[in-house]
C-alpha cells in the first residue's frame, strides 16, 4: 500500500469525499482546540501579542514535512505523486495581501471561520457569509481580470528545484527555522506581555 | 542523560524529535526514487483501446499557436536529427536520460521519436513510472510534415475541404511550412507536389532556430 492513496487508486472519488470529510473534521476540530475559533486570538497573532498562529501553523509545516520525507525516502509514499499547486507568482503575492487584509479585518481566514461558526460565533458566520460574496463577486469580474490571474505562470516549483540544494538539506533548514521561530516567538510573546503590563 | 530528558517540557522533547529528524535528513538524500516502476495493465490497455493515449498534430499545431503552456514536446531523436528540424517548442530528451528529465508527473508530455515504436516504448517507460500525462504524438514528425508542413488539398476537393485547407495554409505558414497552392493559385496542383520537399525542409529548422526565444522560454515555465 503507497500514499497518496487516491492517487493509487485504493479508493475512488466517491469514498475520497468522506475521507476528505473526516479529513477536514480532523482538522476543524484541532483548530478549535488550538483557540482558532477567536477572532481576537487569531487578530492577535498582527499585533505580536499572541505567536499561537505562527507556531501552530509552523508545526503543522514541520511535522507535514518531516513526515512527508521520511515516508518517502522509506518507500511508503511516491511524493512525485503528490500535487503541487502551480506557482502565479504576481497574482500569488496580490492574493496573498487581500487575503491578509481581510484576515486581520475580519479577524478569520476561511477555514477558522467554519471553526468560529461551529462554535456558534456570529461574527464567523458573518465573515461567512462575506467569503462567499467575495467569491461571487470575483466570479462576475473574473473576465476582466482573467489576464492578470493566469500571469507569471511558473509551474509546479519546489525549493530543490529553484535553489539546486540537497533535499535533505532544506529539510534540516526548515526545521531550524521552525526551532528558531519558536523560540523568536515566545520571546517576543513575553516582550509584549511585559509591555502590556508597564502601560 | 535520561535526567536531561526527563527535565525537559514537551515541547522540548518534541523540539528535540524535530531537530533529530531534521538532522537525519541531511544524510538520507532524495524522496523521489526512479528506478523501479509500476505498470497498471488495465488502464494501459483501455488507453490503448480509445486511443486516448495519443495527440493529433494539427490539435498539437492549435495549441502552439494558441500560445498554451500547460504541455511539454518531447523529441526523442538524435540531437542531429533534432538539430536539422525539430517542432518548435519541443525539447531534446533521450529515451535512456527521461528519467532523470524536469518532466512532471503530472505534466502533459507529448512524446515523439525518429519511429513510432520508439516514441511508443518512451511512452509505455513514463506511463510505468506514474506520468499519467504521457502522449504521443500521432504519427510522429512525419504526420506533422504531412500535415502541417506541407498539406495538400484532398484531389476534386468539396468546398467545405477547401475552406478548411484555407485554414490549414494559414496553420502552415505560421509554422514556415510550405502549403499546397490553391487551385485558384495557380491553374493545375500537380506542379506544387515536385516544389515542396527541398526548400521548405530548410525553411522550418531556420524558422526554430530564429524563433529559438519562445521554445526556450517554454521550457523556463515548465520547470
Amino acid at each position: 500500500m503507497m500514499a497518496p492513496f487516491f492517487k493509487f487508486g485504493l479508493f475512488g472519488d466517491n469514498l475520497g469525499l468522506v475521507v476528505a470529510f473526516a479529513v477536514g473534521i480532523g482538522m476543524g476540530f484541532f483548530l478549535e482546540r488550538a483557540g482558532f475559533n477567536s477572532a481576537r486570538k487569531l487578530a492577535a497573532q498582527f499585533y505580536f501579542t499572541d505567536m499561537t498562529v505562527f507556531k501552530v501553523m509552523f508545526t503543522a509545516i514541520v511535522t507535514a514535512m518531516l513526515g512527508v520525507y521520511w515516508l518517502s525516502v522509506l518507500g511508503i509514499m511516491d511524493l512525485s505523486m503528490v500535487y503541487l499547486t502551480p506557482t502565479f507568482l504576481a497574482p500569488q503575492i496580490v492574493g496573498g495581501l487581500i487575503l491578509g487584509f481581510g484576515f486581520v479585518i475580519g479577524g478569520y481566514c476561511p477555514g477558522t471561520a467554519c471553526v468560529g461558526i461551529a462554535t456558534g460565533r456570529i461574527d464567523a458566520l458573518v465573515l461567512f457569509f462575506g467569503i462567499f460574496a467575495g467569491i461571487f463577486g470575483f466570479g462576475e469580474v473574473f473576465p476582466l481580470v482573467s489576464g492578470f490571474y493566469n500571469a507569471t505562470p511558473m509551474g509546479q516549483l519546489t525549493l530543490p528545484q529553484v535553489t539546486g540544494l540537497p533535499y535533505g538539506l532544506l529539510v534540516f533548514a526548515v526545521v531550524l527555522m521552525a526551532l528558531g521561530g519558536f523560540y523568536g516567538a515566545e520571546w517576543v510573546e513575553k516582550k509584549m506581555a511585559a509591555r502590556k503590563v508597564e502601560a | 542523560m535520561p535526567s536531561f530528558l526527563n527535565n525537559l517540557s514537551l515541547n522540548g522533547r518534541l523540539a528535540l524529535v524535530a531537530f533529530a529528524l531534521g538532522f537525519l535528513a541531511l544524510f538520507a538524500g532524495t524522496p523521489y526514487h526512479g528506478a523501479e516502476a509500476v505498470l497498471n495493465a488495465k488502464e494501459l490497455s483501455l488507453v490503448m483501446a480509445t486511443d486516448a493515449d495519443q495527440v493529433g498534430v494539427v490539435t498539437l499545431a492549435d495549441w502552439i499557436i494558441q500560445g498554451k503552456s500547460d504541455f511539454r514536446v518531447v523529441d526523442l531523436r538524435p540531437e542531429a536529427a533534432y538539430a536539422a528540424y525539430h517542432i518548435p517548442p519541443a525539447e531534446n530528451i533521450s529515451v535512456a536520460a527521461l528519467g532523470e528529465s524536469t518532466l512532471q508527473h503530472n505534466e502533459k508530455v507529448i512524446l515523439y521519436a525518429e519511429s513510432g515504436e520508439r516514441a511508443a516504448q518512451a511512452w509505455m517507460l513514463l506511463k510505468a513510472k506514474g506520468y499519467k500525462g504521457a502522449y504521443l504524438l500521432r504519427g510522429g514528425v512525419e504526420a506533422w510534415k504531412d500535415s502541417i508542413l506541407f498539406p495538400r488539398i484532398p484531389e476534386n476537393p468539396t468546398p467545405a475541404q477547401v475552406v478548411q485547407f484555407a485554414r490549414t495554409r494559414e496553420v502552415s505558414r505560421f509554422f514556415g511550412g510550405t502549403p499546397q497552392a490553391l487551385a485558384g493559385d495557380s491553374t493545375s496542383a500537380v506542379p506544387a507536389a515536385p516544389q515542396l520537399a527541398m526548400p521548405a525542409l530548410a525553411m522550418p529548422a531556420s524558422q526554430a532556430a530564429g524563433g529559438g526565444g519562445a521554445p526556450k522560454k517554454k521550457k523556463k515555465e515548465g520547470c
